[in-house]
């Protein structure tokens, strides 16, 4: 490649679209003249056949290196014009499109100044053209394993679908078994399907999968590496029983002082301290519970239960095939994954916060999950055995609350879940009386309404109301409400009465996004990327998550997403090799000292301290470039948007003989330069001193970039961001703000600097503010070439206010 | 221990053996109580809040600005003022205009307050730890015939971010207590119902009905005296169990003690001492 | 008998909200809103979901004409004078039970002063509350800084309701006979009593 690249530019005419209000003839001399330009042409539709001919002719005809075509929105044709790079054996990297007919022929009507604007920005795009490289997608090894964190059904869904792709899974969870909450309910909504028969033959099927390693009582510790090949340390706990030697006859469990609450049963029955969480459980095999273990934790020996004290060990004396093994210690295992699905699911909020409903204060006060296993265990009240018939089903207990110990936000699954339970209710016990206290019955979903309607159909009372409280009244339980329809207050009797608890976040969710590097939202939940189109990805490439860990959810929702995102780690992975997009930051060698300002600012976590220098994983990358403004070694920059590039288009668009005041737009490369672009399309026509530059976004601009439009000739500039980018709008205004404040400082007024964020359909928003700010610059005394030149010596002097 | 003491108007005007009583045990207890010198209305709850608020909030910052100068933290037998007290604190720490106002107005006075003062309830202090560790000492009598039902009504628990004596739903302080002396508990309904002592003379009839379910609820699971810590629930439990009687045709005879009486008796101090011939419905049988 | 005329109230309640909606200019609804969420109590007004659980605990409902939740309802619908004129900010007991529980934060209680003030003020005090007790309560606080319980007492005598002149006589010497009742007027000084006022007394 020459020191000076020859470039041709060729200008459309769209048939009459474009060369109506442009003179494209006096564009082509303009540009025909200068350095380096070998050919400047014009023609009817560029992008037709005898077109695409023309410039592949000329490309090989004059040796061209670069090629301009100014057209349409890059946003039309890039792909066409790139193939046609292709086909004469230049890189389409070398390729610049400049959008002469959706931002400038058809939204201005003034044919001298419409041509004045067009030879700006084809001129600006020559001078970019001069520092325009070759680039090519990368690719990169990625590791063709991955983990599932948790093993409720969202775990055990997506790792088999991954499996059964062909790839190699760990799946984690931090139980002696995996299931989840699933394997603790009865039946399940709206169809009435048994639980744990739904549920079983998946965990069998997952535990037999050639592809799939599964670790219970496992935990991640900690997580290395970057996207596409991670190192993730997790750390197994003793089961003081070799799970491949233990045969499941629980004959340990008979002999076995020691009785403790059964987790699986939410404390309703008494287990050993030697035990098989449930008949189902995977893997099967019995685990110690070391905290009630006499021979564990030596000070029970001598503290227990009269009777109970002393080494006890009879556990393993007794097991015939030598299962036990009190010897087990903390196991730290690195795993070599691409990818991870974290699936950590929910847990109930302690209805004990709130205090009005005497949770805890009578035993047959209980929570839904309660419920559900006594229905397993044969419906009983806890404190007699008794079979309870009148029965109030409180709902909404935590949610939906502003106060303290509250969340704001709707559990999903109560109103089902009651409605549930009291169907069957209905059916296990004759002359059964259930009652359900509702907020509101929130029975969306396929089925749903149906089933209400079938409870209804039940005689289920159904009282719209919050229970204000519940009273313990001996054997009995009083329950104090208003029915708000009727407008009175009732107070009535129940034999059991069962709350609907809040869904909060798992225990230890916090320290997982930050292992991760992950956010949480406001609720307290892992955070999607976009509600609607990025429903399982995180902002980490690389780190989905599905099922109840993103929010209170159903199962058809939690396997839906578990299904999504194995189907995204698939199409991640790929065939072990990752194509990357080139447009990504890179590092200018020996400029980095390590301050690892950057490394904090970057939200996909791209970049990393290496030995000497900083490391960047363009796999990660998206390109944001909010790392690059602030190295105060300048150390980094954005391939295809490189400042040196940036500059030359800068100077390009701004210089220039013609007196027309210019205002420099940089738009976001996505939403916002599509929506200035739907201008176009409708015609919207706004002011001709308005001048795109297209940036991959508003944190891509240092002060420098500013400077450099004042000091070549704009007398304002506008930030168009887009409302979807990763540089939010407070962000982008605090920055902007940084700016200002340095304007001013040179005695350039600060409302020269305008930002503002758009969506794409908001595009009159956007060229209203065009319009308002080309009219209040009018306003101002205008920047001396003095002023111009002295902004200029700044720059020179590198004493740029950074 | 020393604190500054405010009575409050009805404890000074019609609950002496409250104030008997208190000083009794703390004298004992070796509590030290500086009556506030010149103390005046707390600006009530409700008659003169909703009436003038800014002068009832200007009332009560009055005492609290007396206190500061005091340099103690501010003890108060009364509910009622624990509330206004309290929630005076909380609107000047949090609305700078009205705090500006106010010490506006005391300025006057010659007074200026920087909402520095802690205010407590004489339970806070006398179940403190410490003082509690005392009782435990000094008990003379073990009032094992006592089945005591401890009533906390409002304004000792309600609402959680004024008053804050304990769990608003189901507090327990009191039946620590309670045990300490060797007396049974009573677990009842009416613990932390409200007596309707604040529509005692706006709405009497409604107050009636209201003590009589907390009556009711704490005989009827067994009580045999019912600890209060608060004169106004006091006059709506006690002095107007008669009426209660009357109006709804019932017979209830529950004595109603302040908690402080009961202390003194497992304290064994005289009952003259503690006021107990003041009570109406007399605890004698016990 | 009673369950009727429950039902003419909703019944009535509901006609006079449609006709708000319809008849009354957005405006002014709106106005009666933004004042009461200005007042102590009233900032959370809009945060209600009506879900009941303050009528659900609320110890006084039997005898309110609207129940707190109807009350928050009716402000949110700005529905002023029938919320000024109700008997219900007067038959709260300040009890800050259902404060307590709400889940949207919404102070009742507090709100119900503020709506006491602004009812003594606009003169729409209901029937129920007619005993002037606020004030009289004020004037004594204001006469000796203090509170002086005789003085009150005799102010607020019903003479019209012979069973409760009997109760609260019969209160008042027994009190008496026990010795709790102090008959001697609060002496401290007071002097400054009427510069606070009048630094504190906005209307
Ligand atoms: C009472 C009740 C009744 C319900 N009834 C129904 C119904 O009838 N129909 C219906 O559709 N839905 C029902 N649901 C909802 C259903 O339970 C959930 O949708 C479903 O369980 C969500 O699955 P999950 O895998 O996302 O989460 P979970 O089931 O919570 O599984 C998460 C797993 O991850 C593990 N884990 C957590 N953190 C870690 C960590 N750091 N490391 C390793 N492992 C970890 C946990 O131990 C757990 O095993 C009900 C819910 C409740 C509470
Ligand atoms: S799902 Fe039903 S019970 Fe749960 S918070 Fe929502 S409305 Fe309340
Ligand atoms: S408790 Fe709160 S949210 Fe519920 S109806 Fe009452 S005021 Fe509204
Ligand atoms: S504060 Fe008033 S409205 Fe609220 S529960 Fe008590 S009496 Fe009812």
């Amino acid at each position: 490649m020459s020191q000076k690249p020859s470039i041709g530019v060729f200008i459309c005419h769209c048939g009459g679209n474009i060369s109506d209000t442009v003179d494209v003839t006096r564009v082509k001399e303009a540009i025909g003249i200068l350095d380096q330009v070998k050919v400047s042409e014009t023609l009817d539709y560029l992008c037709s056949n005898p077109g695409q001919e023309m410039i592949k002719n000329a490309v090989r005809e004059k040796v061209l290196e670069r090629v301009v075509v100014a057209s349409c929105s890059p946003r039309m044709h890039i792909n066409t014009f790139r193939q046609v790079m292709k086909s004469v054996g230049l890189n389409p990297y070398l390729l610049e499109i400049v959008n002469i007919r959706e931002q400038c022929s058809w939204v201005h009507g003034d044919k001298e100044k419409a041509t004045n604007k067009t030879i700006a920005l084809v001129r600006a795009a020559v001078q970019r053209a001069r520092y325009l490289e070759p680039l090519t997608p990368e690719k990169l090894k990625v590791t063709e394993s991955v983990l599932v964190i948790g093993g409720g059904i969202a775990g055990i869904y997506s790792a088999l679908e991954l499996a059964d792709k062909g790839y190699q899974v760990y799946l984690i969870e931090r139980n002696p078994s995996i299931g989840g909450h699933m394997a603790q309910l009865s039946k399940t909504f709206p169809t009435f399907d048994c639980s744990a028969c739904i549920l079983t033959p998946k965990m069998v099927s997952l535990s037999h999968h050639p592809n799939v390693k599964i670790f219970t009582n496992a935990e991640p510790v900690l997580v290395e590496g970057s996207s596409g090949r991670f190192k993730v340390t997790i750390r197994v706990k003793p089961r003081y029983v070799d799970l491949y030697r233990c045969k499941a006859c629980e004959e340990c469990a008979e002999i076995c002082p020691v009785e403790k609450p059964s987790s699986f049963e939410e404390n309703l029955v008494q287990e050993k301290a030697i035990y098989i969480p449930f008949k189902q459980a995977i893997p099967n095999a019995s685990v110690i519970d070391k905290d009630y273990c006499l021979y564990l934790t030596p000070y029970l020996a001598v503290l227990g239960p009269p009777g109970k004290r002393g080494v006890c060990a009879r556990c393993k004396k007794n097991c015939k095939s030598d299962a036990v093994n009190f010897g087990q210690k903390d196991i730290l295992l690195d795993l070599k994954v691409g990818a991870i699905i974290v699936s950590t699911g929910f847990s109930l909020m302690d209805p004990l916060l709130i205090g009005q409903y005497s949770f805890g204060f009578h035993p047959d006060i209980i929570t839904n999950i309660q419920f559900d296993r006594l229905m397993l265990q044969g419906l009983h009240k806890p404190s007699t055995g008794e079979v309870p018939k009148k029965v109030a089903f409180i709902l909404c207990v935590g949610s939906r609350s502003e106060t303290a110990s509250g969340r704001s936000y709707c559990c999903k699954i109560g109103c089902m879940t009651a409605i549930k339970q009291a169907l069957l209710l209905d059916k296990a016990v004759p002359e059964a009386d259930p009652w359900i206290f509702y907020t509101d019955v929130r029975a969306f979903g396929k089925g749903y309404e149906e089933f209400y309607a079938k409870a209804r159909g039940h005689l289920t009372h159904f009282i719209r109301g919050r229970a204000a409280e519940v009273i313990p009244n001996g054997s009995s339980l009083m329950v104090k409400a208003t029915d708000t329809l009727l407008g009175k207050q009732i107070e009535e009797q129940f034999d059991l009465v069962v709350l609907s608890p809040a869904l909060v976040p798992n225990k230890g969710t916090k320290e997982l996004a930050n292992m991760l590097g992950i956010d949480l939202g406001p609720d307290g939940f892992f955070l999607e990327v976009h509600h609607k189109l990025k429903g399982v990805e995180t902002k980490r490439q690389g780190i989905f998550v599905a099922g109840a860990a993103l929010g209170p959810k159903d199962i058809h929702e939690t396997t839906m997403e578990a299904m999504a995102a194995a189907s995204k780690v698939a199409t991640f992975l790929g065939r072990g090799e990752k194509s990357v997009s080139p447009e990504v930051v890179y590092l200018i060698p020996g400029r980095c000292n390590l301050c690892g300002i950057c490394v904090n600012q970057c939200p996909t976590k791209a970049i990393s301290k290496g030995k000497n220098e900083v490391i960047i994983n363009p796999i990660s990358c998206n390109g944001c470039s909010i790392c690059i403004p602030v190295c105060p070694k300048e150390a980094l920059d954005l391939k295809n948007t490189t400042d040196e590039q940036m500059i030359a288009q800068i100077k390009g668009i701004a210089e220039g003989e013609d007196t027309t005041p210019r205002k420099i737009a940089f738009v976001q490369k996505r939403t916002a330069y599509g929506s200035v672009d739907l201008g176009g399309q409708n015609r919207r026509s706004y002011s001709p001193e308005i001048r795109t530059i297209r940036v991959p976004s508003m944190a891509r601009l240092g002060i420098k970039h500013i400077l450099h439009a004042f000091a070549a000739g704009a007398d304002g500039i506008i930030f168009v961001e887009g409302e979807d980018s990763i540089f939010n709008e407070d962000r982008m205004r605090e920055r902007a703000m940084l700016f200002k404040k340095d304007l001013g400082k040179l005695g350039i007024h600060p409302l020269r600097l305008q930002p503002t964020t758009t969506t794409l359909p908001q595009y009159e928003k956007t060229l209203v503010l065009f319009d308002n700010f080309v009219e209040r610059v009018k306003k101002m005394t205008p920047i001396t070439q003095e002023k111009r030149e002295e902004v200029k010596k700044c720059l020179e002097s590198e004493k740029i206010i950074e | 221990m020393k604190y500054a003491f405010y009575p409050g108007c009805s404890n000074h005007s019609m609950a002496k053996d409250y104030d008997d009583s208190t000083k009794a045990i703390c004298k004992v207890l070796d509590v030290e109580l500086f009556e506030i010198p010149d103390w005046n209305c707390c600006g009530s709850i409700d008659a003169v809040y909703s009436f003038k608020p800014l002068y009832s909030i200007a009332l009560a910052a009055r005492n609290l600005a007396i206190t500061e100068k005091m340099q103690m933290d501010l003890v108060t037998p009364c509910s009622a003022c624990y509330f206004t007290l309290n929630r005076t604190n909380k609107i000047l720490r949090e609305d700078a205009g009205t705090k500006s106002k106010v010490n506006e107005a005391l300025a006057n006075l010659g007074f200026n307050y920087n909402v520095s003062v802690r205010v407590w309830h004489l339970a806070d202090i006398i179940l403190s730890d410490i003082v509690l560790q005392k009782i435990k000492e000094k008990v003379k009598n073990q009032l094992t015939k006592f089945k005591i039902a401890s009533y906390y009504g409002c304004y000792l628990v309600r609402p959680p971010e004024i008053c804050n004596f304990d769990d608003p739903e189901h507090p327990t302080h009191l039946d620590e207590l309670v045990e300490t002396l060797g007396a049974s508990k009573i677990d009842y309904y009416g613990k932390t119902r409200c007596c309707g002592a604040s529509l005692g003379m706006t709405n009497e009839e409604l107050a009636l009905k209201m003590s009589k379910d907390i009556l009711l609820s704490a005989k009827n699971s067994g009580a045999n005296c019912l600890a209060t810590a608060c004169h106004l629930c006091h006059l709506n439990l006690d002095a107007r169990q008669k009426d209660i009687e009357s109006r709804f045709n019932i017979k209830i005879n529950l004595p109603v003690l302040y908690f402080t009486q009961i202390i003194g008796l497992a304290l064994g101090i005289e009952l003259k001492q503690l006021g107990l011939q003041r009570n109406w419905v007399s605890p004698k049988e016990i | 008998m009673r369950a009727r005329k429950l039902s003419n109230e909703k019944e009535q309640l509901v006609t006079e909200a449609k006709a708000i909606q319809i008849g009354v200019p957005k405006e002014s609804m709106r106005d009666f809103i933004k004042e009461v969420m200005k007042m102590p109590g009233g900032e959370k007004i809009l945060e209600c979901i009506q879900c009941g659980s303050c009528a659900g605990g609320c110890p006084t409902i039997f005898a309110m004409d609207y129940s707190p939740m109807q009350i928050i309802k009716m402000i949110n619908l700005g529905m002023k004078e029938k919320v000024l004129s109700s008997s219900t900010i007067w038959v709260c007991s300040l009890c800050y039970t259902c404060a307590t529980r709400c889940p949207r934060n919404v102070d009742f209680p507090t709100l119900m002063m503020s709506l006491r003030n602004k009812a003594i003020r606009e003169n729409l005090v209901n029937n129920c509350a007619k005993s002037n007790f606020h004030r009289y309560f004020f004037e004594v606080i204001n006469k000796y800084g203090r509170m002086h319980v005789p003085e009150l007492f005799v102010k607020l005598l019903d003479i019209t309701n012979f069973n409760s002149l009997l109760r609260n006589v019969r209160l008042g010497l027994r009190l008496f006979k026990t010795g709790k009742l102090q008959l001697r007027a609060p002496k401290i000084e007071t002097s400054w009593v009427s510069s606070m006022l009048e630094k504190t007394d906005q209307e």
